[in-house]
């Protein structure tokens, strides 16, 4: 396994320097890097769900446990035109479409596409959405084709979702990595590599009450960070992941202890940022702050979700800003970030190819 | 200055609230608006739609300038331009 660009260093006990903010902005493809990303500081997300409805069933579907896979669809155009009428002028900039599986209501949309500009959808690509919806598509792969039959009840999959999306700016496949599926990721790369496609990664992160055998050990994510790291290194043209990406989501903890997640489920504190303005909607349009994260019902224990990593790593700027490489694996995330999320968006090169220890936190 | 953390600013932090004015416009990238003509007590976040992202860059910065540590859970402090010069000087003088 190759994994030779990427040093690990030990931990010193050395008192650290201080540095201040101009000292580190001071080295200019920092300085290059930091004015790239915060062009997107003015992003405010919200997420939807656009439907009760699924073309498959998965096992560990996120939108099937709890109660929102009860809402009581709504379908009426106009109602998604007012709504994101009305979540503009709360200030929301950014839309994430998920739940069951939005492809099935590809009109609601296009309403909502036409309204708000950026965004993303989160769809198992087995139904193409059209191009008149200029979101970003999250592509969800669960392993190997026979893994997907098993686990998804759909055959040849991943070559339906590369059929559908092969070439098109839009998509990016975002393989979850199970206790399960670990080395399944080569054989689904050959075909992301073949086909040209662009592909990012997500980790497994048990619903609450989860005992099923996709829960990661601490064995597994030490695996998943080795595969994480050699795929890096092999395919840096196709892979959407930095090194710090990797740290932050096979830590032996997960997200919400590293970082303290930022979400109103986890957050009480509604003064700025998320804990202020994110809303979760169900797809009766309701809302409810006390349940309202990126992935409702995760046990926020286990989280290392993408999503959620995506806002609760960004949002510590401050915790990043005390050494070179620390605040350059920041800047890593971010980019990686922006280039999942946003249509458009191209990712740079690593900064930093240390792997960090997270600020705040010493084990 | 003698005044606490509560205490309103006395003139003298005048030229303290116009810095603080200046690095909001600066680092917000605020157009229409100067230093002299931004109002103290503007709610930054309900008045102005600053967000975590624009706050943390603003502490940063003045971090930098006046060399002080801004925690996190003090954000919520940092309400308006008066405040946070209330606050920079609470914390100078501590």
């Amino acid at each position: 396994m190759d994994t030779t660009n990427v040093i690990t260093i030990p931990h010193s006990d050395k008192e650290p320097r201080k540095w201040k903010f101009s000292e580190l902005l001071a080295d200019r493809e920092v300085h290059l890097r930091w004015e790239k990303v915060r062009k997107y500081f003015f992003l405010r997300e919200s997420t939807y769900d656009m439907t009760n409805l699924c073309n498959i069933r998965c096992d560990g579907c996120y939108y099937y446990e709890g109660e929102k896979q009860f809402a009581r669809g709504n379908e009426n155009p106009e109602a998604w035109r007012k709504l994101m009428r009305e979540e503009k002028a709360r200030g929301i900039t950014y839309v994430v479409l998920a739940g069951a599986e939005p492809s099935m209501v590809s009109e609601l949309l296009e309403v909502c596409y036409r309204e708000m500009p950026l965004g993303c959808i989160a769809s198992n690509g087995f139904k193409r959405i059209p191009e008149t919806v200029g979101y970003k598509i999250h592509i969800s792969v669960w392993g190997n084709d026979e893994t997907s039959l098993r686990v998804r009840r759909a055959k040849n999959l991943l070559l339906k979702q590369i059929d559908n999306y092969r070439g098109d700016d839009r998509a990016v496949f975002v393989y979850t990595f199970t206790r399960e599926n670990i080395e399944e990721i080569y054989e689904v790369m050959d075909s992301i590599v073949t086909h040209e496609c662009k592909i990012t990664f997500n980790v497994f992160s048990s619903p609450v009450g989860y005992a099923g055998s996709l829960r990661h050990t601490r064995d597994s994510l030490d695996r998943t960070r080795d595969v994480m790291l050699d795929l890096l290194a092999r395919y840096p043209g196709h892979v959407l992941f930095s090194p710090y990406n990797v740290v932050a989501h096979t830590h032996q903890y997960g997200l919400h202890t590293l970082y303290g997640c930022s979400y109103p489920r986890k957050n009480p504190s509604t003064d700025i940022g998320l804990g202020r303005s994110f809303r979760q909607y169900r797809a009766d349009l309701s809302w409810d702050r006390d349940v309202a994260c990126c992935v409702p019902d995760t046990d926020c224990d286990e989280c290392r979700h993408y999503a959620s990593g995506s806002a609760v790593v960004t949002a510590r700027l401050y915790r990043h800003v005390t050494d070179p490489d620390t605040f350059k694996s920041w800047l890593d995330y971010v980019d990686t970030y922006l280039a999942v999320w946003v249509k458009g968006y191209e990712k740079d090169d690593h900064l930093c190819r240390t792997m960090i220890t997270p600020p705040y936190h010493t084990n | 200055m003698g005044g606490g953390f509560l205490m309103p600013v006395g003139t003298d932090n005048k030229a303290l609230i116009i810095r603080i004015a200046e690095i909001i416009i600066s680092e917000l990238k605020l157009e229409d608006i100067t230093a002299e003509t931004f109002d103290p007590d503007l709610d930054l976040v309900d008045e102005l739609g600053v967000d975590s992202m624009d706050l943390a860059t603003v502490v940063l910065v003045l971090q930098d300038e006046y060399g002080i540590t801004i925690d996190e859970d003090d954000y919520p402090k940092l309400r308006n331009v008066r405040m946070i010069a209330e606050y920079i000087e609470h914390k100078r003088t501590v």
